[in-house]
């Protein structure tokens, strides 16, 4: 009985798909524009939405390069010093960076450990800078943002190399060390001119202070509420699992970054339902002008006893076969889109973040066709509500 | 047998109500070859779908074969139709992505006879269509649009034929071979009511009904 009734609305289905395919070989413009509509909004979804991840990833690794905006530093420096010039007079075990990274509840991306001194080398005033590997939450994958400089290997700034003649590959002692110039740094315009680099190992050797460093630098992980300040967040976080820290939070960095990143989403969040409403509109207007050159038949199948249901089903059946290829071919244009220009956009991230996405394609092919049976639902409607007594009569 | 009691049908429009159909009353036995005449916007149309349970009256009852058709749901009411009632109209209304077979057969989607391509090609035969069975309406004549209507109206064996100016697009020769076919099914026992301006069909009425300003203005 039950595979009878299976038979029965099989045979229904497919004879509805029949007349469907029918009619759309029939009227093929208005078929070809409505695919169009639909395969556009896909296509503009697949690509905004492929490429909005890329330009989001891209937005944040530009913003990273604003530097890290966070500063910990011994609770007994000269803050006025330390406002002055970037450096502390004061020093804190090592081991306070591993304590602060060892912890899952503080709201942090990067922690960078330094070591830092104004020395005289070479007859020159230069910054000594000792940096420690990059540590990043460990479920995290993100990339280390400061240089990582290998033990042995010297960092020069610009206006350190400019002055003494350095260059790439040449070996200096530095108090007694001897390191290795691994690079020779561009103009910055800043501090990073008159500062070499090395290892915190190699500074702490340098400067006699094993075990020590000045600050440990930050990036806030940007995942607090509008509410929240960060600066107490942080404060509140780090000052209970460090108490011998103060916590300097640079504001203008983080609010800026919080706020690029900010208006992308915005910029997203308001386009694309923007999209989305502009084509299911342009859906609807055609499906209507669909029941407008098909009321005489809609009359005739009244008259001949067909059903609103029935009648009903053809329009949606049609908005929901349009939905399905729109969604296809959307999602191929869409992603075509995004790999095409994405990489001219997003020079930093596009190889990594921007690729075909199979999960957008079944994505799309539920809700296109769901999206295009809405919008045809209020002309389905208006076709079976034709009073048949009037459309039969117009010549 | 079709029974209208005390029908009117009134239509609100911008310029004010228009009584379509007033105090329709009309007893139409089965069998019969019924003729209503009038000029346009006497409310031939209206009387057809009044009769064809596709426009509920605004007030009055009318029964097809003793069932009160609008008591029925309006589901009842279409397989009602579907089964018992032919339509043919003046300008066709064939499915125009249809071929001449599946536009005969469509008729029966309803009732559960549309896979019967045998009937539909045995009618279209007796149509004198054999040659057309598979050409789409926009390759055929007017004359043969009009036969292929008239196969659709006959597909599922009714009991009445409602025809709306069948012959109005149509030349003498066709329009004499219309009124022919519809003669025919009368003869067989079916009943038709035909509105129509053309006084030669009036000759094979049993009966014709003037309509001037929604009222029935003379009995012959």
């Amino acid at each position: 009985m039950n595979r009878f009734i299976t038979f029965v609305l099989l045979g229904k289905f497919m004879k509805t798909l029949g007349f469907i395919f029918k009619e759309i070989r029939h009227r093929k413009t208005n078929f070809l524009f409505s695919l169009l509509t639909v395969a556009a909004a896909v296509a503009l979804f697949i690509s905004f939405f492929t490429a909005g991840k890329a330009s989001q990833r891209e937005t944040a690794r530009l913003t990273l390069s604003m530097g890290f905006n966070v500063h910990i530093v011994s609770k007994d420096i000269n803050i006025n010093d330390f406002l002055l010039t970037g450096l502390t007079d004061r020093t804190m075990p090592e081991q306070y960076l591993e304590k602060l990274a060892s912890q899952q509840a503080i709201s942090y991306n990067h922690l960078l450990a330094s070591l830092q001194k104004k020395i005289p080398w070479r007859g020159f005033e230069v910054i000594l800078t000792g940096l420690s590997g990059e540590i990043c939450p460990s479920d995290s994958k993100k990339s280390p943002i400061s240089y990582q400089i290998q033990p042995g290997n010297l960092y020069v700034g610009y206006r350190v190399a400019q002055t003494l003649g350095l260059k790439d590959g040449d070996t200096v002692e530095i108090k007694g060390k001897v390191l290795r110039i691994a690079k020779c740094l561009s103009e910055s315009g800043g501090a990073d001119d008159i500062r070499i680099q090395c290892h915190l190992r190699d500074a702490q050797d340098i400067l006699k202070l094993p075990g020590q460093i000045s600050e440990i630098r930050a990036v806030d992980c940007l995942c607090f509420a509008p509410t929240d300040d960060p600066a107490e967040v942080l404060r509140k976080e780090i000052g209970s699992l460090l108490p011998q820290t103060q916590v300097f939070h640079t504001q203008s960095i983080g609010l800026a970054r919080a706020k690029t990143r900010q208006m992308v989403r915005n910029l997203f969040a308001v386009i694309m339902p923007l999209v989305v409403i502009a084509c299911g509109v342009w859906i609807g207007v055609l499906a209507i002008m669909n029941v407008r050159d098909r009321q005489q038949e809609i009359g005739i199948m009244l008259a001949l006893g067909y059903s609103s249901g029935q009648i009903t089903s053809l329009f949606l059946g049609k908005a929901v076969v349009i939905g399905l290829l729109g969604a296809a071919i959307g999602f191929l244009a869409g992603t075509a889109l995004a790999m095409i220009f994405g990489p001219e956009i997003f020079k930093i991230t596009a190889k990594t973040m921007i690729k075909p996405e199979p999960s957008l394609l079944v994505i799309s092919l539920i809700f296109a066709p769901l999206f295009a049976a809405v919008s045809s639902f209020i002309p389905a409607m208006i076709a079976v509500t034709y009073d048949p007594a009037i459309t039969l009569r117009e010549e | 047998m079709v029974v209208l009691d005390n029908v009117e049908k009134t239509y609100r429009t911008r310029s004010g109500i228009v009584r379509a159909l007033r105090d329709i009353n009309l007893h139409i036995e089965k069998g019969r070859f019924i003729v209503i005449c009038g000029p346009s916007g006497s409310g031939k149309t209206t009387l057809l779908m009044v009769i064809a349970a596709m426009l509920r009256p605004t007030r009055g009852t009318v029964c097809v074969e003793q069932n009160d058709l609008y008591k029925m749901s309006i589901r009842d009411r279409a397989r009602f139709r579907a089964g018992n009632i032919g339509f043919i109209f003046q300008m066709f209304h064939l499915i125009p992505y249809l071929n001449v077979i599946e536009n005969v057969t469509f008729a029966g989607g309803v009732v559960g006879e549309s896979k019967n391509t045998a009937k539909a090609r045995d009618l279209l035969k007796q149509l004198g269509l054999t040659e057309r069975v598979f050409h789409k309406p926009a390759q055929l004549s007017a004359g043969e649009k009009q036969r292929v209507a008239i196969a659709r109206a006959m597909f599922n064996r009714p009991k009445i034929i409602l025809a709306d100016e069948p012959t109005g697009n149509l030349d003498p020769e066709n329009a004499a071979s219309v009124i022919g076919y519809l003669s025919e099914f009368h003869r067989g026992r079916g009943t038709v009511i035909l509105a129509t301006h053309q006084l030669q069909a009036q000759k094979f009425a049993d009966r014709v009904i003037h309509l001037c300003d929604g009222s029935i203005d003379k009995h012959s």
